[in-house]
């Protein structure tokens, strides 16, 4: 008889613990539901630790779910900040779960950022297209630039074995030196001495589908129902999983295993490269030399708290952007340093990262005076 | 005072995640005994000597040894208690020589490692003499055989001080011939006076080695009795709970030529391919026999499509050379692959069921167009599969296929494999770790994919599987078809080619 016919529980035996004993099993498999709630537990226990810090840090306790929760997202301007902050956040968050998907650990998110960047600013200094053309094209190029940044560590890993991580990361490098080399040489803005390329015009810039409410969060949202799409109703969804749970399987059953992870980690690149156009043509209106920082970390952050499901990538994209925004009001008022706030932000990833084990295995008592 | 037992398991309860493995199950072996296990994959004679072993801690029941009641919180607590277990997959160091594997499964004692190990190959040489075979203790174990590496398993657990030895389906690996000389010193071992637990599901090891027999069913105990004073007819009703029986049924005449594999070999030293030539006809099952090892995982891959470097030519008819098919060409060719590896090369165990079943045909445009899958027809078509090709234990269509027994993900495969009306059939080890019945599904299987017209090819280690299946039998032995038979076969002949060096 073999192993595979049965579930495989490794059981480690603890010593008894007041005449208990308990064991763990791994589990198969959990439904959904249960999972869910178990990483809502997780994440309900990260914010009990960070809001005991920011207590310990001079937050009065009454005023944190006032600052974090009412001010941000009952009052206008907050509000719209949070949103203006969200659009990048989940186009990297996306980027993340599709190459994340395709299990190629894209590390890349912000060179490809740089370079969507780089191609928008471009259409915008040479005056290619006409005007009313000239946002599509901006977007079209940004992608575009990216893809092609992503596609040299794609199939370096097909081809050549190269590993993923290592080629996506040190690209990043390569790309922010190339940008400090257009905003400090050839594409600064001649009117002052700023490292920032000359402004974009107002027909270059994202515009406002409502007072204050800039189009960004609704290319986000088409973003994420178009991955949606992707991954849960298309064949390429199917094929993807296939690819994400055994390569080798997916192979022998005939799906084109090379394509997909070409066409996927493009897509993740594409998604980056959009990021960086709407931080460009939505946040900043100009190329700048460190627009980018932190989105990579971001994004990886994002997919991997959502465990690649593009809308759980989504609401926590939007989470993340309040906690940015709710951190700069805290700097502001109670001269918090920023940098509690990535403190925050780690905490919930431990915390989500250990609730696995409880996905992941069963802990169960034992009656006592048994074998 | 009534003889003193070696082994006593009584009561005992275990359920994995939800699945209960072992119910209120009993098994007593004494002392001077070959005590075999019968029963049928998933009846749970492994769970039950691993709650034996130490490995897993049953919910309710009791253990004794030498008629004391213990409380094993490990493997090495087991050792303690002189009981010993040689696993089905082993558990050795590839690259380690044999005294090293042996020595790191011994408690630490004083002494330099050189000195304990110089101590252990004599230990290893004296007993391998007096169990009455050869084993150098300072080979890598990487180069031994299958057969020499589980007589390093069994050495391992009986310089630990085994005197109940456990063995989990040891035969399954070996030649008959090997099988047969393993037995006997097992037999011998237990006239001596220690308590051998022999799991298996061959009614010929029992008949002829055990003193003994517990048959399980579904996780229970059946019943106890004398293998001598049963036939083997009763053994396998008390196993199945229905008589099985079949062996070989000739099909249609062999129709035209479909297959050629002509002096396919590895690049050198990169494989142990060397020169296969071989002819299958539509209509016909070609069956290569062998022992494991001598090429036939590497020959599937080729034939499969799997990565596999290789030279010369696999052609088929009308097609040509298949080995620079691509998946699309092979899908179009309708050849169905059923590994030996299955979750390893044909089943994505994280995934459902459904999505496992509708790959095979989702590339055609079956479950709609690219942009849309019809999530309904694909759970419509997989249950009317599962209902066909009678896959058990799917509590839903959405429930991972790792959760499956190894019959029923085999039964998986092949319903989705046979759902194209394949001409070409390629099956390595399809009965491997499968029972009495789901093997004869699937081999009922097979013979009506060949009647319908497909070419089929069986690659096996199990010889008792190519007799009954084969039209045309194919010896392999390093690397290449050393004789082929036409059936009836005779079974000497075969047996000779498969081992024989020249």
């Amino acid at each position: 008889m073999t192993d595979t016919t049965l579930p495989q529980p490794t059981v480690s035996t603890r010593q008894p613990l007041f005449g208990r004993r308990y064991t763990l099993e791994t589990r198969q498999q959990m439904a959904m539901h249960w999972q869910a709630l178990v990483i809502g537990l997780a994440l309900l226990f990260g914010l009990a630790i960070c809001a005991l810090i920011l207590v310990g840090a001079g937050v009065p306790a009454q005023e944190l779910l006032n600052e974090f929760v009412v001010q941000t997202l009952f009052d206008a301007q907050n509000l719209r900040a949070v949103l203006f902050q969200a659009a990048p956040m989940i186009m990297v968050g996306l980027a993340g779960c599709m190459a994340f998907r395709a299990r190629f650990w894209n590390l890349g998110l912000e060179g490809q950022m740089i370079w969507g960047a780089i191609g928008a600013t471009a259409i915008s200094l040479f005056d290619i297209g006409p005007h009313a053309l000239r946002l599509p094209l901006m977007m079209l190029t940004a992608m575009l630039c990216a893809m092609l940044w992503t596609l040299t560590p794609v199939l370096l890993k097909l081809h050549l074995k190269v590993n993923e991580i290592i080629s996506t990361l040190m690209l990043n490098y390569i790309a922010a030196n190339f940008l400090l080399h257009l905003v400090y040489g050839s594409w600064k803005d001649p009117r002052d001495n700023f490292p920032y390329s000359p402004p974009l015009q107002s027909f270059e810039r994202l515009p406002d589908f409502l007072a204050g409410y800039n189009v960004a969060i609704l290319m986000a949202l088409v973003i994420t129902a178009i991955t949606l799409w992707f991954v849960g109703i298309s064949r390429a969804g199917l094929y993807l999983r296939f690819v994400d749970a055994n390569p080798r399987v997916a192979g022998a059953v005939g799906v084109p295993v090379r394509k997909m992870i070409v066409a996927t980690v493009l897509l993740s690149g594409a998604l980056a490269g959009l990021a960086g156009f709407v931080v460009t043509a939505g946040q900043e209106g100009r190329l700048t030399q460190s627009f980018y920082q932190g989105y990579g970390f971001s994004g990886i952050l994002i997919a991997f708290l959502a465990r690649n499901n593009p809308v759980a990538a989504t609401v926590v994209a939007l989470l993340i952007a309040l906690l940015f925004v709710a951190g700069r009001n805290l700097q502001v008022f109670y001269q918090i340093p920023f940098s509690m706030v990535q403190l925050i932000q780690a905490i919930l990833v431990i915390c989500v990262a250990s609730s696995d084990f409880f996905i992941r295995h069963r802990m169960r008592r034992i009656q006592a005076g048994d074998c | 005072m009534k003889q003193v037992n070696a082994l006593q398991l009584s009561g005992i309860n275990k359920s994995f995640d939800g699945f209960q493995a072992l119910t209120d199950a009993h098994f007593t072996a004494c002392w001077g005994e070959v005590h075999a296990l019968l029963g049928e994959n998933g009846a749970g004679k492994s769970s039950l000597m691993n709650i034996a072993a130490g490995l897993y801690a049953p919910e309710t029941g009791s253990l004794m040894v030498d008629d004391n009641l213990v409380r094993l919180s490990g493997p090495r607590d087991a050792s303690r208690y002189q009981i010993g277990m040689v696993h089905q997959h082993f558990k050795l160091v590839k690259p380690f020589t044999v005294a090293q594997n042996i020595l790191l499964g011994l408690p630490a004692e004083p002494g330099s490692y050189r000195t304990r190990l110089q101590a252990l190959e004599q230990q290893i040489s004296a007993k391998a003499q007096e169990l009455g075979f050869v084993l150098d203790p300072r080979q890598p174990v990487e180069q031994l055989s299958i057969a020499e590496q589980q007589r390093v398993e069994i050495l391992k657990v009986l310089l630990a001080g085994a005197r109940i030895l456990i063995l989990d389906e040891p035969t399954a690996v070996l030649t008959d011939q090997e099988a047969e000389r393993l037995l006997s010193t097992v037999q011998t071992f237990a006239q001596q006076g220690a308590a051998v637990v022999l799991v298996t599901h061959k009614m010929a090891d029992v008949k002829r080695f055990a003193d003994r027999v517990t048959v399980m069913r579904g996780g229970k105990t059946i019943q106890t009795l004398n293998p001598q004073h049963v036939s083997v007819d009763e053994l396998v009703r008390l196993t199945v709970g229905e008589s099985a029986q079949a062996g070989y049924t000739p099909g249609p005449p062999a129709g035209p030529l479909r297959l050629q594999v002509r002096e396919l070999r590895s690049p050198t030293g990169s494989g142990p391919l060397a020169g296969v030539n071989l002819s299958l006809h539509a209509g016909q099952i070609y069956g290569i026999a062998g022992v494991g090892g001598n090429g036939q995982g590497e020959l599937a891959n080729a034939l499969m499509g799997l990565p596999q470097p290789t030279e010369g030519e696999i052609h088929l008819e009308s097609f040509g050379d298949l080995r620079g098919a691509s998946a699309e060409q092979r899908r179009e060719l309708r050849i169905a692959c059923i590994p030996a590896d299955r979750y390893g090369a044909a089943l994505a165990g994280s995934l459902s069921v459904v999505e496992n079943f509708a790959i095979g045909q989702v590339h055609g445009g079956r479950y709609g167009s690219f942009w849309r899958l019809l999530g309904t027809r694909m759970r419509s078509d997989a249950a009317a599969a599962v209902q066909a090709f009678d896959v058990q234990g799917v509590r839903s269509l959405e429930q991972n296929a790792a959760l499956l027994s190894g019959g029923n993900a085999q039964k998986l495969v092949i319903a989705r494999e046979f759902s194209r009306d394949p001409q070409l059939v390629v099956v390595h080890s399809p009965s491997r770790g499968l029972d009495v019945r789901a093997t004869q599904a699937v081999h009922a299987r097979l013979r009506a994919a060949r009647d319908s017209g497909a070419a089929v090819l069986v690659i096996s280690e199990d010889l008792d599987e190519v007799l009954t299946l084969a039209d045309r039998i194919g010896v392999m032995n390093s690397g290449r078809i050393v004789a082929e038979f036409e059936h009836p076969a005779d079974r000497q002949a075969i047996g000779k080619a498969m081992v024989s060096h020249d």
